[in-house]
């Protein structure tokens, strides 16, 4: 009885909504507010550093920047990052996850996952930091050893991992991959967790050998978890700035210099800090980035 | 400091204003950063005023690099009510120090940390600092070297009460140069000279590199033209990189290049790439002879060096007939439009500035030095005519330079005009293309792009 009518108390539409609130003054201040703002923001002339009073310039900010060949040059580097990244950040970690997978030995494959957990527990600028002494020309290990102990280069042509345009981003590709390798393998030995091994045994029984086994049954299962990854990371690496600031700066002639971060320099380095058309710059780039992901969803639509 | 009640008594009794509730209000759904912000609006609202101490800020690594700071702080507490603290700003950022303003607000009173080209010409068109004119003594004015005096003029004031001097120099290792077979003790006079000297220094195997620079164009190129002529500015202030002298620097940093180590190009690994750049891992690691830049770069340098005495430094090179002129900055001080206590700023800031024992820690042998200098010429006079056991000889060859030298032109562009048009005048020097002028106009034509844009 007590019960009952506790549970008609919870049924009152007002108490929903005492239940929702946090989560609704999270969700409109934390995130509706801001995208809402920048929005209108990149309809206007506004410029942070000035007291000029703010004008509405409808489309201009947008013409101007389709036209604005630093945006292109920008959204195409970071395009190409991406179209590095994102095969290595997917397929290594399901190989390592299948891999995993396959260890019986309980202890052993504990520490398996626990190793490649270690770079993702590692902070960010740890990271960054390790890299830039790894790629370093003068003290760091790499051209150290293709230098000075395989003699493959010379001080005068080695590699200049961070500096060469066309080292730049497969340096940085690198170290994102093992950055994440342990995190995303994560989600893969999830996924083939959740595969039944009756069909793995079927298939066996039907003369399947492993490679058929895995296109045929681990890999349709494991696509749900492939969008995610494909999706999370596609959006991630077209919107990377903190590596791209932290190891290119605001050199443009670098190919870290991508469309965030010329975003981020309009809005709050050049001039009267443009932001109005800082703000167009984020909405064309994530326009893009938006159709990208419809596409990704209807590749890896469900086909049961 | 109010306490939490004191504070939430002042809220109740509105003494905050509604775009501060409305603000802190909306914030609170965030968490407890909402509710300092809150509680912080009516401190500074209701709370503040001529009650709170005299507030500078400083950025961290002045207090690091110059600990002397801290004795004088201490003194001056002593007989003023003082509250130093450390800013919140990384690199060049500004971003607080503005949002205050437009809030007609600040936390602090005085910025100990501006560089006039850097962000000026910003902090003043956004009302956030206020000349110094009504506060500075006329006797301070008149002491200040008049270049410098120079740079802190912005629009007819003078915004910025310069403390920290940076110059543009020639250092080298002597160690290197003596293996070389070359004069130690004495600077190469001209960039012809330099050349030969880091060509011999590769040739004599005494080091794999004959000279590097920072390739910042603040920092080479524009020093070197600077070496040249420093009539080099158009109608709007911006460095004209089509001048005869931009070019022809542009021509002897290519120089440079083929005598220096190859990843002279490469961005830093500190704040956005400007910091820890190339340049400063090869003359650590003792790779390269001669090095062309700010002078607090290569004592931090020589330092790592199992033997720092053997660090020279002296003026920059030129060329026959140039202007024999460098480029330098201080880090000085703003006053903020917002802040309180304007009637102690100046006292304390002539304390700060004054102090013997800054500048001999800053620039004494024997300690550990960052060489920045100082910007009277009452010191530089006392010093001259009484040389004190501690002042290094690099310090007059380097302030008889400042006489013909100058700043770069503060001005919102002042700094970002050289790194939007890093990457254009750099494909002359990695071959891309073959004609400086062309290189330059580039330059030119993105830099005034952007200023276009606004």
């Amino acid at each position: 009885m007590l019960t009952l009518r506790r549970d008609a108390a919870w049924r009152h539409p007002f108490s929903s909504w005492v239940l929702i609130l946090p989560t609704l003054i999270f969700f409109v201040g934390w995130q509706l507010y801001p995208i809402v703002r920048v929005l209108g923001l990149s309809f206007t002339d506004f410029r942070y550093l000035t007291d000029r009073p703010l004008h509405f310039v409808g489309l201009r900010n947008y013409f101007e920047a389709l036209g604005d060949p630093v945006l292109r040059t920008g959204l195409l580097r970071a395009a190409v990052f991406t179209a590095i990244f994102l095969p290595g950040v997917i397929f290594l970690p399901m190989l390592a996850a299948v891999l995993v997978d396959r260890v019986r030995n309980g202890p052993v494959a504990a520490a398996y996952r626990l190793i490649l957990l270690i770079p993702a527990v590692i902070p960010g600028p740890l990271v960054f930091l390790l890299f830039k002494w790894l790629y370093d020309s003068h003290i760091g290990p790499i051209d150290y050893l293709l230098v000075q102990k395989l003699h493959v280069f010379t001080v005068f042509n080695e590699p200049q991992w961070l500096g060469d345009p066309r080292l730049t981003l497969p340096s940085l590709v690198l170290m994102e991959w093992w950055w994440g390798l342990g995190y995303h393998t994560m989600f893969f030995l999830a996924g083939l967790a959740s595969i039944p091994k009756d069909l793995y045994e079927a298939a066996r029984v039907d003369g399947a050998g492993e490679w058929r086994m895995f296109w045929n049954v681990t890999f349709p299962r494991l696509r749900p978890i492939l969008l995610i990854l494909v999706v999370l990371r596609f959006g991630t690496a077209m919107a990377v700035i903190q590596e791209f600031l932290i190891f290119g700066g605001f050199n443009r002639s670098l190919p870290t210099y991508t469309w965030t971060v010329y975003m981020w320099d309009t809005a709050f380095q050049l001039g009267d800090w443009s932001q109005g058309y800082a703000a167009a710059i984020g909405w064309i780039g994530t326009a893009c980035m938006l159709v990208v992901v419809l596409l990704l969803f209807w590749f890896f639509r469900s086909r049961d | 400091m109010l306490a939490g009640h004191d504070r939430l008594e002042a809220m109740l009794a509105a003494r905050v204003d509604r775009r501060a509730v409305l603000r802190g209000g909306a914030a609170l759904g965030l968490g407890l950063p909402g509710l300092v912000a809150v509680l912080e609006a009516c401190q500074g609202s209701g709370g503040g005023g001529s009650g709170r101490p005299l507030t500078p800020t400083f950025y961290q690594w002045i207090v690091d690099e110059h600990p002397a700071v801290q004795q004088v702080n201490k003194t001056f507490g002593g007989q003023h009510s003082l509250q130093a603290k450390i800013a919140p700003v990384s690199g060049f950022g500004i971003q607080r120090f503005v949002a205050e303003a437009k809030d007609k607000n600040s936390t602090w009173d005085i910025y100990v940390g501006m560089t006039p080209f850097v962000e000026m010409g910003q902090l003043v068109d956004a009302g956030v600092i206020e000349p110094w004119d009504n506060y500075i003594p006329r006797s301070v004015l008149d002491d200040l070297i008049p270049s410098i005096r120079d740079e802190s003029t912005f629009k007819g004031k003078v915004y910025d009460w310069p403390f920290l001097l940076d110059i543009t120099l020639l250092a080298w290792n002597a160690e290197i140069v003596q293996k070389a077979g070359l004069d130690t003790e004495t600077a190469p006079k001209t960039w012809d000279d330099l050349v030969a000297n880091a060509r011999k220094v590769q040739q004599s195997g005494a080091a794999p590199f004959g000279v590097t620079f920072d390739a910042h164009g603040w920092r080479s190129l524009c020093p070197i033209t600077y070496s040249i002529s420093t009539d080099v500015y158009d109608d709007q202030g911006l460095f004209n990189f089509t001048s005869d002298a931009a070019v022809e620097a542009l021509q002897i940093m290519r120089r440079l290049k083929e005598v220096g180590n190859p990843d002279v190009l490469n961005p830093g690994t500190a704040d956005g790439g400007v910091n820890g750049t190339p340049d400063e891992g090869a003359f650590t690691a003792r790779q390269v002879a001669y090095y062309v830049k700010y002078e607090n770069a290569p004592i931090r340098m020589a330092a790592k060096w199992p033997d720092p005495t053997r660090l020279r430094m002296g003026a920059l090179p030129s060329v026959p007939g140039g202007a024999g002129a460098t480029v330098f900055w201080d880090t000085g001080a703003a006053v903020f439009t917002y802040g309180k206590n304007k009637s102690t700023v100046a006292d304390y800031m002539k304390a700060l500035t004054y102090d013997v024992g800054v500048w001999q820690q800053s620039i004494g042998a024997g300690t550990d030095q960052v060489g920045q200098l100082p910007p009277y010429q009452s010191l530089w006079n006392q010093w001259r005519a009484n040389p004190p056991g501690w002042l290094p000889r690099w310090a007059f060859f380097v302030y008889d330079q400042l006489k013909v030298s100058k700043a770069i032109r503060p001005g919102k562009w002042g700094l970002q005009q050289f790194v939007i048009g890093q990457p254009y005048w750099q494909t002359y020097l990695t071959g891309e293309v073959s004609d400086p002028k062309k290189a330059m106009q580039d330059a030119m034509s993105a830099v005034q792009a952007e200023v276009k844009k606004g």
